[in-house]
């Protein structure tokens, strides 16, 4: 009935030493860490790309989903906006073009702190039963928004076209800023992921969180609608020198203000350790409170 | 070599505690005042030391709450420990609940994916692996079909097989052994024999005490967090059931009592109390009561079941005619089964004192589990119990040897119609 085939080889490798001791912290420990979910690579790319097929699967529209949400909001807010009141805009690109941008950046960051904050309370059935790098289930709600983010850039494409908005190589600064942002996003999934296990609170609050933090981001109006003595408090939220430079970089055509994306891409490198540690602490008893 | 090593490992729960009298009245106040709620420890083990030799196979009993499951999930590192230290010397890998990580949407390979990278596996080695786990779950022309459109069969099989392929250095095994049916279980036992001659550390965490037996070589008892006896599985068993029925029988009960049992004991014929039978042997139960005062028309009844705690089967007086009136002082009853129908295995006994007709929970008397015995291999069972049978020959019409034979065609011959 059973195959010779199915017993173990036994392996050559040398065999890995791992010692569990109650949770504290200390460097090399953080090391350890990053090392295991190395290892666990491939758990990471089996699971991100399992996340983005049932999330389409069965639904008529598919993947155009992705696009259909930041889309949907740029028309409502275009309507708002340039109908009924009117919001000052900077240069000669049209309104819509400006908001898709934003929206598009935007749509990343909530879907993905949505998902993520409650990716460890919903497999609970698994954190209790089998062992991986917890941090896995946020990152590949983080990783499963990005490829959204990567469906939904060819509209804004298509938009510029339309609008006849000229595109220049200053946007491929686009890139290291989505990389701000995914370390900024993933930052705050650790943290968010982490305490929605103990207050549920987290998940309930969020979405109201998220509508507050998207009107205090230049996402409906631009950077400079904020008055003078504002922006100096105002540009502490790093989203503001995300959404404003991806904006500037891809259709304004302009090279990013450093400065304001600077702030940004320090505080989301200062927080990373921080969350990750503060995770990698709640990850030790996990089971226990889920 | 060790493969794997508890230095004074401690695990502490923190039970919350409901507030008492000095909790506000409004509910907003109160639900603050939990945040900083009392609690109480709970130490589900304490300075835990052992250590397991490479290939191994080393079994953990003992009864709920012992710290049996808390081993395991340190083991599995699916919690930390709160003091002490673990160490494992190779990779460990867990049978636990087979199929917890499927996906009901996703075709069976895509799901072995899934679950095989969650259970650690590399996708090289389960693309490598993939047809024989395939093969081995039997699910071949179902590869590509969601697994939702599977039978329970299929889903278990499948999640056994991405398991089985595993190749751990060190194996943990809960209670995979009670799912799934006999096939399957055998199976199951099959695949750990290969993997135990393959030189795998095994460590089985379980009350099947029967599976403990057969698979292990060592057995740690557990009792409140500590480890009571460490030793050989005959040892350790033999303790465990020494421990159940003396812990157990002296627990009291809030019942009625107008009249309680004293002693459950069990024998083979007249033979002194024993703990070993044998299938198609004979049984016999005595069980010693004390009656405080006079209690009219009562029900004995005797339980048996098996360690997963499934009733096995039911003795009752209620069906009799006759009526059980007890007179204060002691007496016993004695119920005899001459050909026991238990398969092989271990068995548990609750018995119970009742008013004939009344539910269970209103019983005068109730030991819940007061002992346990052991049921070896006597008349052939193959299948789930033996029926004590007879047998005799009948022959056909044309037969004409001897006077049975002669006999017996009168009946049933057609020509007799």
């Amino acid at each position: 009935m059973i195959s010779d085939s199915v017993l173990p080889t036994q392996q050559s490798a040398p065999r890995r030493i791992k010692v569990i001791r109650s949770p504290s912290f200390s460097v090399s420990r953080l090391f350890g860490d990053l090392s295991v979910l190395a290892e666990y690579r491939d758990l990471l790319y089996t699971l991100s790309v399992h996340r983005i097929k049932v999330r389409y699967k069965q639904s008529v529209l598919g993947v155009s989903w992705a696009i259909v949400q930041p889309l949907a909001l740029m028309l409502i807010y275009t309507l708002i906006f340039t109908v009924i009141t009117k919001v000052p805009t900077s240069g000669n690109v049209p309104y819509p073009v400006l908001l898709y941008t934003a929206l598009l950046i935007w749509t990343f960051f909530s879907t993905a702190l949505t998902t993520a904050t409650n990716g460890l309370v919903s497999h609970n059935h698994l954190v209790t039963k089998v062992y991986f790098p917890r941090e896995i289930l946020p990152l590949t709600y983080v990783i499963a928004s990005l490829f959204d983010l990567v469906i939904a850039s060819p509209v804004l494409l298509g938009l510029m076209l339309y609008y006849q908005v000229p595109i220049t190589l200053n946007a491929l600064y686009a890139i290291p800023i989505i990389l701000i942002m995914t370390t900024f996003i993933t930052s705050m999934a650790f943290i968010f992921s982490a305490a929605q296990v103990r207050f549920r609170d987290i998940g309930m609050a969020l979405p109201l969180l998220l509508q507050i933090w998207m009107f205090a981001t230049p996402v409906v109006y631009p950077l400079s609608a904020v008055p003078e003595r504002f922006r100096s408090l105002y540009m502490l939220n790093p989203m503001v020198g995300i959404v404003e430079n991806f904006r500037r970089v891809l259709v304004e055509g302009a090279p990013p203000d450093f400065f304001v994306l600077g702030i940004s891409a320090l505080i989301a490198l200062l927080l990373l350790p921080a969350a990750y540690i503060f995770f990698k602490r709640v990850e030790a008893t996990i089971a226990d409170v889920i | 070599m060790v493969d794997l090593k508890f230095n004074k490992v401690s695990k502490r729960y923190r039970v919350r505690q409901e507030l008492g009298q000095n909790a506000a009245r409004n509910r907003i106040i109160r639900k603050i005042q939990g945040l900083r709620q009392r609690t109480e420890d709970f130490w589900a083990l304490r300075d835990v030391s052992f250590d397991v030799e490479r290939g191994q196979a080393i079994g953990i009993i003992g009864h709920n709450g012992a710290g049996k499951s808390t081993i395991l999930k340190l083991l599995a590192s699916i919690t930390a420990p709160t003091s002490g230290e673990i160490t494992i010397n190779g990779r460990l890998s867990a049978l636990i609940e087979v199929g917890s990580g499927f996906h009901p949407e996703l075709s069976g390979r895509e799901n072995i994916y899934l679950n095989g990278s969650i259970l650690g596996m590399r996708r090289r080695e389960i693309h490598q692996k993939l047809d024989r786990i395939v093969d081995f779950a039997g699910i071949r022309q179902f590869v590509d079909t969601p697994v939702k459109r599977y039978s329970s069969g299929m889903y278990v099989r499948l999640g056994f097989s991405i398991a089985a392929h595993l190749d751990p250095d060190i194996l943990l095994l809960d209670e995979v052994l009670a799912v799934g049916d006999a096939a399957f279980q055998a199976k199951c036992l099959q695949r750990i024999d290969e993997l135990k001659a393959a030189g795998t550390t095994i460590v089985f965490i379980s009350h099947d005490l029967g599976a403990v037996e057969r698979v292990c070589d060592r057995v740690l008892l557990m009792q409140r967090g500590e480890v009571v006896t460490d030793g050989s599985p005959a040892q350790a068993i033999a303790e465990y059931q020494r421990q159940s029925s003396s812990s157990e029988v002296s627990k009291n009960n809030q019942l009625s009592k107008e009249a309680e049992i004293t002693a459950v004991s069990l024998y083979r014929s007249e033979e002194k109390d024993s703990s070993t039978f044998h299938t198609g042997e004979p049984l016999k139960i005595r069980v010693n009561y004390l009656a405080h005062e006079r209690v009219m028309d009562t029900t004995f009844e005797v339980f048996i079941g098996s360690q997963d705690g499934e009733l096995q089967c039911h003795l009752t007086t209620e069906l009799s005619d006759e009526r059980i009136d007890l007179e204060p002082g002691v007496g016993n009853i004695v119920f005899l089964c001459e050909e026991l129908g238990l398969s092989p295995g271990l068995y548990n006994v609750s018995v119970t004192i009742i008013y004939r007709g009344q539910a269970l929970g209103e019983a005068i008397d109730f030991r819940e589990r007061c002992t346990t015995f052991r049921v070896d291999a006597g008349k052939i069972t193959r299948g789930k119990f033996y029926m004590p049978h007879q047998w005799q020959v009948e022959y056909g019409e044309n037969h004409y040897l001897g006077a049975v034979a002669v006999q017996d065609r009168e009946i049933v011959s057609p020509k007799a119609f």
